[in-house]
């Protein structure tokens, strides 16, 4: 896709500060809590998909780096024969937007969790979870929403029957849209029309606590997906106690973003007003495996340049330092 | 926080519909303000106000997060495939998306041209049906009054809405295809919706209720 608007943000004194500041506040809070940074080259050598950008260094074709948690996995199946438990980094991504107002250029922060196959995972995810409720203090948000979700409540089904391929995407789309008429519209005929659509209308039916869970009942694939309910039932019951004043915590079962990336539970955090999602992340088991090793991810990243353009805009949203 | 919840409603065939529909509830637009020039509107709600737009840029500004809701048809929609929610099918507006030529042309003779030629502002929906019945054509884009093109020599066929088929018949015209049907579509837009859901899923709620129309 062609780059309409090239955005490369030059950020003056107030918002280089801030950068700044926040990029110490949340590599210190990751570095408390055991996670040590790592710092992929900014130049790739490696084949990248579209939406890197890429350009020529002498007869080399080279390409920004595009994606830390991508980048970061190449270099730790090269470089460690065992994987470290807990990463963290922080810098700059180049990737050609999709909106005509994104950045070309992004500053995140974000960490890693990996394990081996044979460790249990929910441990993980739930550590994560605490850790990405800390964040909105950090960053001096004066309230935040964080979504807990699971892309296997849309993966299983879909492998359950068979749906692959354009309609599978048909499906995720309408889900996105939170559109349970347009899941009936693009299954019309198919033999799993009436469940799948029965499903989405449970995925979809609320966004709060724990009736949301009660929802998953009334689908049809509510057997298929108990481990997931329990898993998001546990996760509720230990978070809902330390839940910071100003943070709340939502259910939001009909996730879809990254559903082919992501293999399990998600998490998203929001502002009050903003237009964009400020941090997100989940588990991503599929990805080391891929690169030759058999180990378990889970992640999140915080979109900085995103937080940068909220506090421009949206000051009020934010304690004065 | 913006003090004003704005809803972005459209103009046109959808919005005459619209208009009546939200008489007497707690979204009714303002009367006056209605027949004045004005194109932002106070409604029954205090803190509430409507936007009236050309479908065609209403969901620009719902997803930019300017109004927090709109109603657009479901066309207008799959046309522009932008990066919103799409809350409820609210039923009203029903009409179907259709391949239309002149009295006596039959589909069957309309595959068989070498070179067809189709006038459409539908041209996403025009490709996709191509696509599935396996044929090519060369696309017209034209922005109103289609039915003009077949008349003219412009196209040999048209792909447009039709609700009653009113305006086909005036112009000696019949539906040789159905191609997909639309309806008003309640939508959000994806920020406002999933970091304020305590303040749009409320209205969002009032606005199904006072709109959607009993399935047929």
């Amino acid at each position: 896709m062609a780059v309409r608007t090239p955005h490369f943000p030059d950020l003056l004194f107030g918002s280089a500060a801030r950068l700044r500041a926040w990029e110490g506040a949340l590599m210190g809070l990751l570095a408390a809590q055991g996670y040590r940074e790592l710092h992929p080259s900014l130049v790739l050598r490696e084949a990248v998909p579209e939406g890197g950008l890429r350009f020529f260094d002498g007869d080399e074709l080279v390409a920004l780096r595009w994606d830390f948690t991508v980048s970061l996995a190449g270099l730790l199946a090269r470089s460690f024969p065992e994987p470290p438990p807990r990463v963290s980094y922080a810098g700059a991504v180049f990737r050609r937007p999709v909106q005509p107002w994104e950045a070309v250029e992004r500053f995140e922060v974000g960490c890693e969790r990996i394990q081996s196959d044979d460790e249990d995972g929910a441990g993980a995810d739930l550590e994560l979870a605490r850790l990405l409720m800390a964040i909105p203090g950090a960053l001096g948000l004066k309230s935040a929403i964080l979504h807990l979700g699971n892309a296997a409540l849309v993966r299983k089904p879909l492998e359950a029957e068979g749906l692959f391929g354009e309609l599978a995407s048909a499906v995720v789309a309408a889900l996105s849209r939170r559109a349970p008429h347009r899941v009936a519209e693009v299954m019309d005929g198919h033999p799993a029309a009436a469940r799948m659509t029965a499903h989405a209308q449970a995925l979809l039916s609320d966004l709060d606590g724990t009736k949301t869970l009660d929802a998953l009942s009334s689908s049809p694939y509510a057997h298929l997906l108990q481990g997931e309910r329990e898993h998001l039932q546990r996760t509720l019951q230990d978070l809902l106690p330390i839940l910071p004043p100003n943070l709340e915590l939502r259910m939001d079962l009909a996730d879809v973003a990254g559903l082919d990336f992501y293999t399990g539970p998600t998490l998203r955090l929001w502002a009050p007003g903003a237009q964009q999602e400020l941090a997100a992340g989940g588990r991503y088991d599929s990805l080391f495996p891929g690169l030759g090793r058999p180990w378990k991810a889970a992640g999140f990243c915080v979109r900085l340049s995103r937080l940068l353009d909220l506090a421009a805009t949206r000051p009020d949203l934010f304690e004065q330092p | 926080m913006p003090s004003t919840l704005l809803i972005a409603f459209p103009k046109g065939r959808l919005g005459d519909e619209l208009v009546p529909l939200l008489a007497q509830t707690p979204l009714a637009l303002d009367a006056a303000a209605l027949k004045s020039r004005v194109l932002r509107i106070p409604t029954a709600t205090p803190g509430v106000a409507a936007l009236l737009l050309k479908g065609a840029d209403l969901p620009r500004y719902v997803a930019a997060g300017v109004a927090c809701l709109g109603i657009v048809g479901s066309d207008t929609l799959d046309e522009l495939d932008m990066d919103l929610l799409e809350l409820a099918d609210l039923g009203f507006g029903a009409c179907r998306l259709s391949l239309c030529a002149l009295a006596g042309v039959s589909l069957d003779s309309l595959r068989a041209k070498p070179h067809l030629r189709l006038a459409t502002k539908f041209p996403k929906a025009t490709e996709a049906w191509l696509t599935r019945e396996g044929l090519t054509a060369e696309l017209v884009p034209l922005s109103s009054s289609a039915e003009l093109a077949p008349l003219l020599g412009l196209a040999d066929a048209i792909v447009d809405l039709v609700q009653t088929g009113g305006t086909l018949k005036a112009h000696g015209l019949v539906e040789t295809a159905v191609l997909g049907r639309s309806s008003a579509r309640l939508v959000a837009g994806r920020g406002a919706y999933l970091s304020e859901p305590g303040r749009i899923r409320p209205l969002a709620e009032s606005l199904i209720q006072a709109l959607r129309l009993p399935p047929a």
